[in-house]
């Protein structure tokens, strides 16, 4: 019986907007990879990787979907225990690249620790609030889910990744508020938060990171070093116009001066090939998606359901506008991937993990049929 | 408390009935997707603006971007001697250095462990240099750690650089001057471009490394030595690499310059002044063609080794050769300037016949001083003298025998005796005909123009009145008048060619780098002295007898009619035997008959007579009868 429900109430549009995402970034990784790898697409292609992790993600997918997803409810302590670890282990014996440590080598595949540990913890906050959904207006409550996400918003930003950890600030936010948590909780926070800036200046934020909140400022006081990306990604979406140069035709993706073209600086692949149209089509899908996730909340049967959407509609919702800002110098350097977009394995399969939470939330609304 | 909130059973209520509860989340998710258009509303308006508004602008950076212009340096020109004989070659010097910001963020110290095996350098040294070199020019200017390694340890430092970051070879043109100090005042050197010459030479596309032509030839024909610079645009990755060549424009290089200078005559004329010039300061002498103008020899002492401003040079050295008393970088042939003494008689002498103040008849007799009575007391006498008591000496025996009381009467004239002389008005007028007064306009910097003084410029520049006595000092080319040792050959050369005074010139045509003939030097006539062909005939002959009979027999040379006039200036202050130094002075051409060329001889101490005729002999000897001879039946008579 649950079979067909299933199939019946499967969110197939997320799942294609998902998969159209996919596809998207991989005609940019393919433009962007055309000068290192000119003898086409074959095995050893990151596009044929990217590829086979989307199916792979899909397969997730399902398999989230059919396990009911109030199991991960109660299995919320363990996921946040391994989260912690995970990103305690990661700070130590961790692969560092561009002055971070944020990966782990299993057998030849990188994972990313924070990109599992952004679902887990979601998951054990939803789980954390939804049980005390009665107490939601106490302040123990507000307190204890701030502790849960700032442990892990903490090392993450000891990587150091400052963006990664202002996604488990957001997300944070996202879900108290969702919970019922009074507002005027939060709003003293943040007001505690910005009389503090200052203070996490000097102590909290690294050299790494002041060095980049200059740059952000002044990109032109080191062109050639630090401020090269900014400059280069600006440049490149800027000079896309409103139609773009043309797939695989930009000059500035072709000739390398744009660096880590299909990751962190892939939405400027797409500006610069693909113009102001292609951004605004990619910004539709995103917007697509997204609303969809908050129709899976919005028909979730229960509480725990509802605050794990609305964590991953957050999620996601804050990474594409922290990447694309990024490229866009609206914010200062944080190297995010752009969700479905980027390339990238642990960051694609997690995000299908989530479609896949979204999906068995979908299924199981509450609608009952006989 | 809210106990319906409680979540006890999984399923309870109808969905209506469940939403209502959650009271606030219809206006949450409504919140959430306000945000959502919010968001991607701000980063739309932040694409407008880069993409749509500044879209062309970013069109223009990304193009220039990809695009370098890479300069293709021309090869500077050559410069040979009359004959052919190379006297520079284009080399490279190479420097190690440092860039620091491009050393390895925790590797500096085996960088520099790595180089200072190399060079021999210790690694405090070097730390110290790059530290200097940061505080001065900043981390991405090259910090120099050794100046002027060899080539080998160059090529391992370039092998070596790829894979020690920061590690930089610094190659820069040089010249080798191959005569060594011979020829250092005729092609003097280059250097780096300075911030005033950049400044001014921008727009002729020099770049702010380029070295430049300081002085000599090597400055005056900087333009055609440095050919013209190519340059390419070329498309490179963000690595820099070269991907294509989108346009190209390739170097001209420089033409070779021959010099009108014969290497062999140079050398010999080098030896023997050197030979000559005793005690002097300094000395000069120089041998030009009177047809044509050309110089065949050029030397100044003391000199220099102009391959001292192609290697590294210190303050220390450069203040040294600056200070040293004889001035080693003054060409003291063209930026000195001297009493021209007794040489200056032949000019009053072919003034005082053009103006028929004198003929060659005119007998004049030197009891051994003229004396004048002071114009306001009568009992106030001066006494001008001459260097002995002479007798009577008609105009060519004025000038064979240097007499002064000759001179003092053609110039001054000596009323009491109803003689009418030149007067100090006309002779200058003829030393400006003859030149004097006025830079030669020879192709090298530096000149002096020398000064002849009148009336005019005594009461300006002295705020005295002229007087007859300053005509008399004037007339043996004593007192004010000053001039170049150029000065003085080209007016000697005027008189030898029939009265043309030609600009002198040390290049005498362009080659190209194979070697063929692309443009001669023009022969420029500056003036056609006003003085007539017969005059200047009993002049040549007046000279022809110094040599023979006279005071310059010192400069007969056998075989060849040698004519001359020497002089023997004094200068300075009264020394303690009551006389005064003197500078010795020898101009003259030959052969008398049909010169050919001209020769002056310059010692700042010495004798006319004693030292600079010898010298000029010695000189004229080897130019007639030494080991060109051969090669100078060739020439065209």
């Amino acid at each position: 019986m649950i079979a067909g429900r299933a199939a019946r109430h499967f969110d197939y549009l997320l799942l294609i907007v998902a998969a159209a995402l996919v596809a998207y970034g991989a005609l940019l990784i393919y433009s962007a990879h055309l000068s290192t790898y000119p003898g086409g697409v074959d095995l050893g292609h990151p596009l044929t990787k990217q590829l086979i992790f989307a199916l792979l993600g899909v397969s997730i997918t399902l398999a989230v979907a059919w396990l009911d997803y109030r199991i991960f409810g109660q299995m919320a302590v363990g996921l946040y225990a391994v989260a912690v670890v995970m990103l305690v282990a990661v700070l130590f014996i961790g692969d560092s690249a561009y002055g971070s440590r944020r990966w782990f080598t299993f057998s030849g595949q990188q994972v990313q620790a924070s990109e599992v540990a952004k679902l887990f913890v979601i998951v054990a906050l939803a789980r954390y609030l939804a049980d005390r959904q009665t107490r939601i207006q106490e302040i123990q409550v507000f307190l204890i889910s701030l502790v849960l996400a700032a442990i892990p918003a903490a090392l993450v930003l000891a990587e150091p990744d400052m963006g990664t950890a202002m996604v488990f600030g957001a997300v944070w936010v996202g879900m108290v508020l969702m919970a019922g948590v009074p507002p005027r909780h939060v709003l003293v926070l943040f007001g505690l938060a910005v009389s503090l800036i200052p203070f996490a200046m000097l102590v909290v934020l690294g050299e790494y990171q002041r060095e980049r909140i200059r740059l952000f400022f002044d990109p032109n006081s080191d062109p050639l070093g630090g401020g090269f990306n900014i400059l280069q990604a600006e440049t490149s979406i800027g000079s896309g116009g409103i139609f773009g140069k043309g797939l695989t035709e930009g000059p500035q993706t072709q000739l390398d001066f744009l660096q880590t073209s299909t990751t962190d600086y892939i939405f400027a692949v797409l500006g610069e090939e693909l113009g102001f149209i292609g951004a605004v089509v990619l910004l539709a899908l995103f917007t697509a998606l997204l609303f969809r996730g908050i129709r899976a909340a919005t028909l979730s049967r229960d509480q725990f359901g509802r605050l794990i959407a609305t964590g991953v509609v957050i999620m996601i919702l804050f990474q594409v506008f922290i990447n694309i800002a990024v490229n866009i110098r609206l914010v200062p350097v944080t190297g995010i991937p752009l969700p479905f977009v980027s390339q990238g394995g642990s960051s694609l399969v997690m995000l299908f993990a989530a479609l896949g939470l979204l999906e068995g939330i979908v299924i199981r609304h509450r609608k009952i049929e006989f | 408390m809210r106990p319906f909130r409680e979540h006890k059973r999984w399923r309870s209520a109808k969905p209506k009935v469940e939403r209502d509860r959650t009271g606030r989340s219809p206006a949450a998710f409504a919140l959430l997707r306000a945000l959502i258009i919010l968001m991607f509303g701000a980063l739309i308006l932040q694409l407008l603006n880069l993409q749509v508004i500044k879209g062309d602008e970013f069109k223009e950076r990304a193009e220039i971007n990809a695009l370098r212009e890479v300069p293709l340096p021309s090869a500077r020109g050559l410069i040979l001697d009359r004959h052919g004989q190379p006297l520079v070659q284009n080399s490279a010097r190479f420097s190690a250095a440092i860039v620091p910001g491009d050393l390895p963020d925790r590797g500096e110290a085996s960088v520099y462990r790595l180089l200072s095996g190399i060079i021999d350098v210790p690694v405090q040294e070097i730390e110290q240099r790059v530290r200097e070199g940061v505080d001065g020019q900043g981390e991405f200017s090259p910090a120099v750690i050794k100046e002027d390694i060899d080539r080998d340890t160059a090529l391992v430092l370039m092998e070596l650089a790829p894979h020690a970051p920061g590690l930089q070879v610094i190659t820069e043109p040089s010249r080798r001057y191959l005569t060594g100090s011979l020829f250092s005042h005729v092609l003097g050197y280059t250097g780096p471009i300075s911030a005033e010459e950049y400044a001014a030479l921008e727009r002729q596309s020099y770049l702010f490394q380029d070295f430049i032509g300081k002085s000599g030839v090597e400055f005056t024909y900087e333009s055609a030595l440095r050919g013209r610079p190519g340059k390419k645009l070329i498309e490179v990755d963000a690595a820099g690499r070269e991907l294509k060549v989108i346009s190209e424009r390739r170097p001209i290089d420089g033409s070779n310059l021959v010099l009108s200078i014969d290497l062999d005559l140079q050398r010999k004329a080098a030896e023997v002044l050197n030979e000559y010039a005793g005690g002097s300061d300094n000395a000069a002498a120089a041998v030009m063609d009177v047809k044509t103008g050309e110089l065949l020899a050029m030397v100044s002492l003391p000199t220099f080794d102009n391959n001292v401003f192609s290697g590294p040079l210190s303050d220390g050295d450069l203040a040294a050769l600056v200070e040293s008393p004889g001035k080693p970088l003054v060409n003291h042939l063209i930026a000195e300037r001297y009493a021209p003494g007794s040489t200056f008689k032949t000019i009053v002498g072919a003034g005082a016949l053009q103006e028929e103040v004198a003929a060659p008849w005119t007998t004049i007799t030197s009891r051994g001083y003229i004396t004048v009575e002071n114009e306001f007391d009568p009992n106030v006498i001066y006494v001008y003298p001459d260097w002995a008591s002479l007798g009577a000496l008609d105009f060519y025996g004025g000038i064979a025998m240097s007499s002064n009381v000759y001179f003092y009467y053609l110039a001054g004239g000596k009323a009491d005796e109803g003689f009418r002389g030149l007067g100090e008005g006309k002779v200058a007028e003829y030393a400006r005909a003859f030149g004097f007064g006025e830079p030669t306009g020879i192709d090298l910097p530096g000149e002096s123009p020398g000064l002849v003084p009148d009336a005019a410029w005594k009461e300006q520049t002295i705020g005295e009145p002229w007087t007859l006595g300053d005509t008399y000092n004037f007339g043996i080319g004593q007192g004010y008048v000053a001039s170049t040792p150029l000065q003085v050959l080209t007016a000697i050369s005027a008189v030898a060619n029939g009265g043309e005074l030609l600009s002198p010139r040390v290049v005498k045509e362009f080659q190209d780098s194979h070697g063929n003939m692309l443009e001669a030097t023009d022969r420029t006539v500056r003036n056609h002295v006003p003085v007539d062909a017969e005059n200047l005939g009993t002049l040549r002959a007046a000279m022809r007898q110094s040599v023979t009979t006279g005071v310059a027999r010192a400069a007969a040379v056998p075989g060849v009619e040698v004519a001359g006039k020497t002089g023997t200036a004094e200068f300075g202050p009264r020394l303690s035997n009551g006389k005064y130094a003197t500078h010795g002075w020898f101009v003259g051409f030959a052969p008398y008959n049909d010169p050919q060329i001209a020769i002056v001889v310059f010692v700042q101490r010495g004798g006319g007579g004693a030292d600079a005729s010898p010298a000029a002999a010695k000189i004229l000897d080897f130019y007639f009868n030494g080991p060109r001879l051969a090669q100078q039946v060739d020439k065209p008579q």
